[in-house]
């Protein structure tokens, strides 16, 4: 519905059950995988695909820490990982000892990144960008 | 290209009014999490006029409940929310087959009754909840009412890992685990069961320790699509043996598990099969230790 009816052009066309990870949009500000969520369940639902997160200020901290870490994801999987990065940096930031003392689990996190298969970057890179977008986060928080 | 007609959608609250659109559909589509779609390579556009009910509003399917001898989960139950509110009350070897799911994502999208409810595949809630001894309360839909029948996890599949009531009409509404566990919990998937069906192993095993033997023990492996395998009489000869065992006699027990396995389920690849007997085999070295420190 959101390619066909509503014109989004971050995502691809479905994966054909092979699970990509690669449509991954905001509702109700939780990262969900649009393939598996039907219309029925959205009455009411505040819908952000990429298109209008990228404007704004969370998207900075992610963008930022692409170009701190010299890598960014291809074209084709750039809007879902970030969303993933995102949804990521909200569990993180929802976990006062994560928020407060920095800490993260590395592990949960490759396992959260796995969920998108593009293979574009390597793990270790990605989890060096959501933990760098983390701190970003934090600073930023911590000055509010 | 045509437009993709929508086909009808009901969103009961209560399991009355769910029974009320039985007696008015036939063969309605129950929806869950939507989880399995995931696997699904031709589900859109789908041609199916099937009317679908939405099972999100009914509250009585979304409670955890606890008394002294057991624990009742919702089928509506996300993985997501089971973990974070049954942490100290659930098995390990739940909160690693939970906990194996892919991402805070899928885990708040995937319902404990969908999962179980899967027609073709076995994945890692089935699995975990068969070692478990865990029952589902499966509603049936009979001479136009519902009959409620408690049915163990492991009896609702047949050796393929297929759904046996995947032709029936019925709604499962809850899971029930006693709450006498064995101390002994492993949980392993290796690899993703959707992307990887091929080389994905799915393997449980829990047991009580009892000095040198082994009581209650359970073991299930599930292979994605192609099978299901639980053995009783593997889990009869486990409870014959005292520990430690013998390593060569570990080494010829997992042996005779694979030629079980292998001539139960012709479609294991090889791969899996040797993956599941290093598996098993790791687990009886692991009691080795554990009798041994």
């Amino acid at each position: 519905m959101l390619i066909e009816d509503v014109g989004v052009k971050s995502m691809l066309s479905h994966c054909r059950g092979k699970a990509c990870g690669n449509c991954i949009v905001l509702v109700n500000d939780v990262a969900v995988l649009s393939c598996i969520v039907p219309a029925f369940r959205l009455k009411d639902a505040k819908i952000r695909t990429f298109e209008t997160f990228q404007r704004t200020r969370l998207c900075r901290d992610i963008e930022r820490a692409y170009r701190a870490t010299g890598n960014k994801p291809c074209p084709d999987c750039y809007p879902s990982k970030t969303l993933l990065i995102e949804s990521i940096l909200t569990e993180l930031m929802s976990s006062t000892r994560s928020r407060e003392e920095g800490t993260v689990d590395e592990k949960a996190i490759m396992q959260e990144l796995s969920l998108n298969t593009c293979p574009c970057m390597d793990a270790t890179e990605l989890l060096a960008i959501t933990i760098q977008a983390f701190e970003y986060r934090r600073r930023r928080r911590g000055t509010n | 290209m045509e437009p993709t007609r929508s086909p009808m959608i009901h969103q009961p609250r209560t399991l009355n009014e769910l029974s009320l659109l039985f007696q008015r559909i036939e063969k309605p589509l129950l929806w869950a999490g939507g989880t399995y779609l995931m696997s699904k390579s031709e589900y859109y556009p789908s041609s199916s006029n099937r009317q679908i009910i939405d099972l999100a509003e009914i509250e009585e399917l979304k409670r955890i409940n606890r008394t002294d001898r057991y624990i009742d989960i919702g089928s509506m139950v996300n993985a997501s929310s089971l973990l974070s509110a049954g942490k100290l009350i659930l098995p390990s070897i739940l909160k690693s087959a939970l906990g194996s799911i892919i991402g805070h994502i899928t885990r708040r999208q995937i319902t404990i009754g969908g999962s179980v409810c899967e027609p073709e595949s076995r994945v890692a809630f089935s699995t975990a909840l068969s070692v478990l001894d865990a029952q589902a309360e499966i509603r049936q839909w009979e001479d136009g009412r519902f009959t409620a029948t408690w049915i163990p996890v492991n009896r609702l599949y047949d050796k393929d890992g297929s759904l046996l009531l995947r032709n029936t009409a019925f709604v499962l509404t809850k899971i029930r685990l006693g709450l006498e566990w064995g101390d002994f919990q492993r949980f392993v998937l290796i690899d993703n069961p959707i992307r990887k069906p091929d080389t994905a192993i799915l393997v449980a095993f829990q047991a009580t320790r009892n000095q040198t033997a082994l009581t209650k023990v359970r073991f299930s492996a599930s292979f994605p699509k192609k099978a299901f395998y639980i053995s009783p009489e593997l889990e009869n000869q486990l409870s014959l043996l005292s520990f430690p065992v013998h390593p060569d006699r570990v080494n010829s027990i997992s042996y005779e598990m694979v030629h079980d396995l292998t001539n139960r389920h012709e479609s294991i690849t090889e791969f899996q099969a040797e993956r599941t007997r290093r598996v098993f085999e790791s687990f009886l070295h692991e009691l080795n230790i554990q009798t041994l420190s």
